[in-house]
């Protein structure tokens, strides 16, 4: 019998939200639109634009990958940061100063970091230190080392071999042939694609992507097919137990700072595939992104659960706000705000995810339109503080001036003409009204967070539709998109018990 | 991270304490902002040359990462503590050092500001570059380069301090005077030029008419530079115009990455900054504003600059 249409969603929605990566991934796509919507010229969903944040990501990916084992193991690398910038230091170094040939040199700097490990590891799983204690010296220890071995100094020039780990391209030679018209036959039909593809593809593919895709692929086949894998889930989820089953869990435990290390050594190089030259300050608070990519990805500060695909989804949401954000050219300080923002949705929606619970799922989506509400809300209403904030403390500056007192820089800023004042009444009174009513839109949306009443939504959806007129006709078009969104959330999240039902009894019947 | 703290708090007493036992020199504190970046580790240079030419005992401290204000109020607080005769900082935040800088003014402590001003408390001195003047001259000189209407790229500082600002709205004021229709995309950075990296990568991807990037500083750069070269850039092909006069941008600037550096006299900065310290240390009078000047480095001045701060 043929399934019908919609079970068949409903399957993949339930096989999707399984995954651990689920709540970082729909963060992507919603500030990926979120971009899309607010940058002009060539689109965000650009195959170069893509592969330059999946560039970017690869040195700091590697490390977080490495910093996701040792979570699973419920364990933590508060050093990587440090001994990358360490690594990075002296590989380049040995290589500009020492005459190391460049393998040399990159054999050098891996095994450093698989030493660092086996320190670090030795004295959490044999001596019993607590990973934190032991990985925050390092932190300090190893920033140290790195700046005092190098003089702090950056290295003159690396040698072109670095860029195999980052910038070199591998269609680049190809081009050059073609152009120089060295090719026959199909290699000229290819290279003559390649050349007019350049500046909208074939740029951007670069080694570091590829290599970062390779690595993961890589560790989690590891993690999921080999022994070690289920041994430091079963570490990370009850360590008594796994040791009373006859896990040698203190080997296993430092195996995995080792290879903590030597990812984090391993990044070092990715990062001087592109960076201008080595130096020891490379890599400061990379382990707090590592841990926040680990963590937005899924997996569980206190181990036994998570997944490198959720991490490789973190770190590049993590990129993503970065890049995104600085091609939307939004104001320095709003970009930390809104980095937050993201981050909490992303832990949020893992939160519900994990939760299976129809009621959670439709707040969370209760709250998203809330939120939309909130953003067109602060649209009038923005100006309309800003105009009132003025005028208080214009108020209160004169107010100190009249008292007699002298006036600090600052608060003289605060006085403003007559012309200023008029200019900002007029923004207040202009402002007003359709303020009041897109603060209503913003109360009102926040009822069906608590009854689940369902012609409520309807009612409340429809609202959210009908504001976009006065609020065009007074010209904010702009907010038409958080409005029609907001709406659709709505009535989404009316369909969420049935969604839920229905997907039990599929599971069931499976 | 706070666990760093106490340890930049205690070599700083032990420096004082164990010097002021064998001799009898005057002590003068001298903050930096960082002991690794290229550009500080010449300011800091000068401040040690300065102090062995006045015969005054120099004790420096950095911070534990750049723009850690919490360590840097706590040795600000030790040298205070243990009887330093001037004190020297270069503060990682203008406003957050205010309330340290007047008590300890008013105890009778000259302190000299170095390289970045205290906004909200008065200074014995302050020396620096004027941020503001010498943007404008980048401004201006950026103009230069491109023709009205081309769209280019500004890599800023960090714009919760006061140099990060000035360098900001000096450059955006003399640039969009000059050419009203181009177009200036902003990358944001906090002074990191891993952050200036990634940045122009991503607005160059999405630009590919950008002709011109000016950086706030010459890490900005540099990161720039390697931003371009990851993207298959030649030397010349996108203009990059710098900050600060540094030796890996200047080197840069030989190779025809960079057409334009506003040089700041990086060494006077902190051979100045101890020089008055030490004079304010023995009740001498000194200037409330040191301006230490600015050098235009171009292709063509450049054997000159290179000449005069010692790059070989």
């Amino acid at each position: 019998m043929p399934e019908k249409f919609t079970d068949t969603i409903i399957r993949a929605l339930v096989r999707f939200f399984k995954a651990e990566w689920s709540g970082a991934f729909v963060a992507i796509l919603i500030l990926a639109l979120a971009i899309e919507f607010s940058t002009s010229g060539r689109p965000f969903f650009h195959p170069t634009n893509l592969m330059t944040i999946l560039n970017n990501s690869a040195a700091i990916g590697i490390v977080a990958g490495g910093m996701t084992l040792v979570i699973i193991t419920s364990g933590i690398d508060l050093s990587v940061g440090s001994v990358m910038g360490m690594t990075a230091a002296l590989t380049g170094y040995v290589c500009s100063f020492w005459g190391f040939p460049p393998w040399m040199a990159i054999l050098t700097g891996l095994s450093l970091g698989l030493l660092v490990g086996a320190f670090q590891g030795t004295l959490v799983a044999y001596f019993g230190m607590p990973a934190f204690i032991a990985t925050l010296a390092g932190l300090s220890i190893w920033r140290g080392t790195g700046h005092l071995s190098t003089g702090a100094q950056a290295t003159p020039k690396l040698p072109i071999n670095f860029d195999l780990f980052g910038r070199f391209n591998p269609f680049a030679n190809l081009r050059n042939e073609y152009k120089e018209g060295n090719l026959e036959g199909y290699w000229e039909t290819f290279g003559s694609f390649i050349d007019s593809n350049w500046l909208n593809f074939f740029r951007t593919f670069q080694m570091s992507m590829l290599i970062f895709i390779l690595f993961f692929l890589t560790l989690s086949i590891i993690i999921t097919n080999t022994r070690y894998g289920r041994y430091i889930y079963a570490i990370g989820s009850n360590a008594v137990g796994a040791r009373q089953s006859g896990i040698n869990t203190s080997l296993y435990t430092m195996m995995t700072y080792m290879l903590c290390s030597l990812s984090a050594a391993f990044g070092a190089l990715l990062f001087l595939g592109r960076a201008p030259y080595a130096k020891s300050d490379y890599g400061q608070m990379w382990e707090l992104d590592a841990i926040a990519a680990v963590v937005i990805g899924g997996t569980s500060l206190f181990g036994g659960r998570g997944s490198l695909w959720g991490t490789f989804m973190g770190v590049i949401l993590l990129k993503l706000i970065n890049n995104g954000l600085t091609l939307a050219q939004l104001d320095t300080f709003w970009q930390m705000v809104v980095t937050g923002v993201i981050i909490l949705l992303a832990v949020g929606i893992d939160l519900v995810r994990q939760s299976k619970n129809p009621k959670n799922v439709r707040r969370l989506l209760v709250s998203v339109s809330s939120f939309m509400a909130f953003l067109t809300l602060m649209t009038p209403a923005s100006l309309f503080l800003k105009a009132q904030i003025s005028i208080l403390e214009h108020n209160s500056s004169k107010s100190i001036q009249e008292a007699g007192e002298k006036l600090a820089n600052g608060q003289t800023a605060r006085l403003l003409g007559p012309k200023e004042i008029d200019y900002f009444q007029q923004i207040i009174s202009s402002n007003t009204w359709i303020s009041v009513l897109c603060l209503s839109l913003f109360i009102i949306s926040l009822i069906p967070l608590y009854t689940p009443n369902k012609l409520l939504t309807v009612i409340i959806a429809t609202f959210f539709i009908f504001i976009i007129l006065p609020l065009i006709k007074i010209g904010y078009s702009v907010t038409s998109p958080f409005l029609i969104f907001g709406a659709i959330i709505l009535i989404i999240s009316l369909f969420i018990d049935i969604i839920f039902e229905r997907a039990r009894k599929l599971d069931n019947s499976v | 991270m706070k666990n760093l703290l106490p340890k930049f708090a205690l070599v700083a007493f032990f420096a004082i304490t164990s010097n002021a036992a064998i001799n009898a020199q005057d002590v003068i504190g001298y903050i930096t902002k960082s002991a690794t970046n290229a550009g500080w580790m010449m300011i800091n240079q000068g401040a040690e040359d300065a102090a062995a030419e006045e015969g005054v005992k120099l004790v420096s401290v950095g911070p534990a990462f750049q723009g850690d204000l919490s360590s840097q109020l706590e040795v600000f607080e030790n040298l205070v503590a243990q009887g330093a005769k001037a004190i020297g900082i270069a503060p990682v935040d203008s406003a957050g050092v205010a309330p340290a800088v007047t008590d300890a003014m008013s105890s009778g402590i000259p302190i000299i500001a170095i390289d970045t001003g205290v906004s909200g408390a008065e200074v014995t001195s302050f020396v620096a570059t004027d941020n503001y003047a010498v943007a404008k001259v980048q401004g201006a000189v950026a103009a230069t380069l491109v023709n009205d209407g081309d769209t280019v790229i500004y890599v800023t500082g960090n714009q919760a301090q006061s140099t990060g600002q000035e360098r900001r709205n000096g450059f955006m004021e003399a640039f969009s005077a000059a050419r009203p229709g181009s177009k200036i995309l902003e990358v944001p950075t906090e002074w990191n030029s891993q952050q200036a990296q990634e940045g122009v990568e991503a607005v160059l991807n999405s630009n590919s008419d950008v002709k011109m990037v000016v950086n706030a500083w010459d890490g900005g750069t540099m990161g720039a530079k390697a931003a371009l070269e990851n993207l298959g850039y030649g030397a010349g092909d996108v203009k990059l115009v710098g900050f600060d006069g540094a030796s890996d941008a200047i080197a840069a600037m030989d190779e025809g990455w960079v057409h334009a550096d506003t040089a700041q006299m990086l060494y006077q900065m902190g051979y100045q900054g101890i020089k008055a310290a030490a004079a304010a240390a023995r009740g001498e009078t000194v200037s409330s504003r040191i301006d230490t000047g600015f050098f235009l480095v171009t292709p063509s001045t450049s054997g000159v600059y290179k000449q005069m701060v010692g790059i070989n």
